[in-house]
């Protein structure tokens, strides 16, 4: 009668619905460790991962790779007992299974942190490192899974280099940009060789952060005691900042065929930026005179993934937040498995959409936007 | 209509414990709590995780009786799902979170030394 504890996405109950779609999800976490990445490293640095296997490693932290800083009280009193890591290609390809999810997008756990890195040679090597183990082990064959390339923002002409190196491979879909504490912010000129490689190979270039206190703004959140108040503003609001200045330095305009995407700031604060820059454009046009169209004309052909999506009391308000942006073309659908506060596919699909945007958005613009074909179904 | 399911000996959950079982098609967490039973169905309003494979905790509230100060409250009474740590008062099915929204509670009794959930 009792049964011992399951796989815990096992015993839900998902609606038929996704069985049906074509799911594409834009933000899956895969555990990479010092162990992981010695073999695939370049001397001399692969004699520090080599020295950093006996550090114990903690979900999310860096103390492999760097210092990082958890002062979150609210953290130690423990809530969720389950796997918040992924580490093989099989073992994700079954969570996805459960989660009725076709093709995942890889995103690393540790590497979430990659642009606090420092020396800038041992951040290149480390991506180095990474995007050799992603692509030998990872996407050593087609399990649905496709790789976003590390790219080491200490380092734009190493990054240009990698984004070159692993672009013709079928199985690698996008750039990730490291954006927690990126410094200076995507958009900064220092960039334009890693983005005229992401255009010339035509691959998306996709922005994900994650929760950091630390001087470079936004995440100069040393005010706020809990996560309840830094985990809530750092994803969006890094998002935003790189946003803007992405905008104020013509990237869409320089880069017209750079695809750019936003991960992790679910999608509200997109209509809130589409209507407050263009109300700044119609004051001071002059400011940005690279713009020729108002900003929301660029923002409406970035893409935006939904985790963490808002739940607001009717989910239909959520289908009135997307049409204030044209949501229907550029929201595309990402759970952040296995992390905790990852999305199931059913909650975006309580959204009250047509289902040609549903199919739009669940799958159809990210596979557009990795190159993939939708299967007939 | 509501139907008695004999589940297993009452000494099998000891107090501070539960389990899931799958009764009549439908799985239910049975909870020890202080030496009393309850149920709660295994399924989480928010996104319909597995709520009742959480841990079993107590949680923090502050109010002016305590000063506004964090006090450690229903300690042994409160669920956390697995998924995305909603709580739930177990003896009343009520979230935490969403004080207006409630789980559906099921009666567990003790009957000569044997478990019954009404269902």
């Amino acid at each position: 009668m009792s049964t011992d504890a399951p796989h815990i996405l096992a015993e839900h109950r998902r609606s038929r619905l996704l069985d049906e779609l074509f799911v594409v999800d834009f933000d899956v976490h895969i555990n990479e460790t010092p162990a992981d990445l010695a073999p695939f490293c370049e001397l001399p640095w692969r004699k520090a991962l080599e020295a950093l296997t006996r550090v114990p490693h903690r979900y999310l932290d860096i103390p492999a790779f760097a210092p990082n800083f958890s002062p979150w009280v609210g953290a130690a009193l423990p809530t969720i007992e389950r796997r918040t890591t992924v580490t093989s290609a099989a073992q994700l390809r079954a969570d996805l299974d459960l989660l009725g999810v076709d093709v995942g997008v890889l995103f690393p756990d540790s590497f979430l942190l990659h642009a606090l890195i420092k020396p800038p040679a041992y951040a290149a090597a480390l991506a180095r490192a990474y995007n050799r183990w992603l692509v030998e082990v990872w996407l050593a064959e087609d399990r649905g899974l496709r790789g976003a390339l590390l790219a080491p923002n200490q380092d734009p002409v190493a990054a240009a280099a990698e984004i070159r190196r692993y672009a013709g491979h079928p199985l690698v879909g996008c750039v990730y940009l490291p954006t927690c504490c990126v410094d200076p912010l995507y958009g900064d000129p220092c960039y334009d060789p890693m983005f005229d490689a992401a255009q010339e190979c035509g691959l998306p270039v996709v922005l994900h952060s994650v929760t950091a206190i630390n001087p470079v703004f936004p995440f100069n959140l040393q005010e706020y005691d809990t996560l309840f108040s830094v985990h809530s503003l750092a994803h969006t609001l890094s998002m935003i900042a790189n946003a803007v200045r992405m905008l104020e330095t013509g990237v869409p305009v320089r880069f017209p065929e750079l695809r750019i995407a936003f991960t992790e700031g679910g999608i509200g604060w997109v209509p809130w930026l589409c209507m407050r820059l263009d109300k700044e454009y119609s004051e001071r046009r002059r400011d940005v005179p690279l713009l020729t169209e108002r900003p929301s004309h660029y923002l409406r052909r970035m893409f935006y993934a939904t985790q963490p999506i808002e739940e607001p009391e009717h989910m239909g308000d959520m289908a009135t937040l997307m049409s204030l942006f044209g949501g229907e073309d550029c929201v595309i659908f990402a759970s952040d498995w296995p992390h905790h506060d990852f999305d199931h596919p059913d909650k975006v699909l309580q959204i009250p959409l047509s289902d040609e945007a549903r199919g739009k958005v669940m799958g159809a613009n990210g596979a557009r936007l990795l190159g993939i074909e939708v299967p007939a179904r | 209509m509501s139907a008695e399911h004999e589940l297993c000996d009452a000494a099998a959950i000891a107090p501070g414990e539960h389990r899931v079982v799958e009764v009549a098609g439908r799985q239910i967490g049975i909870f020890n709590v202080g030496g009393s039973f309850y149920a709660l169905p295994n399924a989480c309003f928010h996104q319909n995780g597995p709520l009742c494979r959480g841990i079993v905790s107590g949680t923090l509230q502050a109010d002016a009786a305590s000063d506004f100060a964090p006090q450690w409250r229903l300690d042994g009474e409160v669920v956390i799902c697995p998924w995305h740590s909603l709580e739930f008062h177990i003896r009343t099915g009520r979230s935490l979170a969403y004080p207006e929204r409630r789980l559906p509670t099921y009666p567990v009794r003790v009957d000569a030394g044997r478990l019954v959930l009404t269902l």
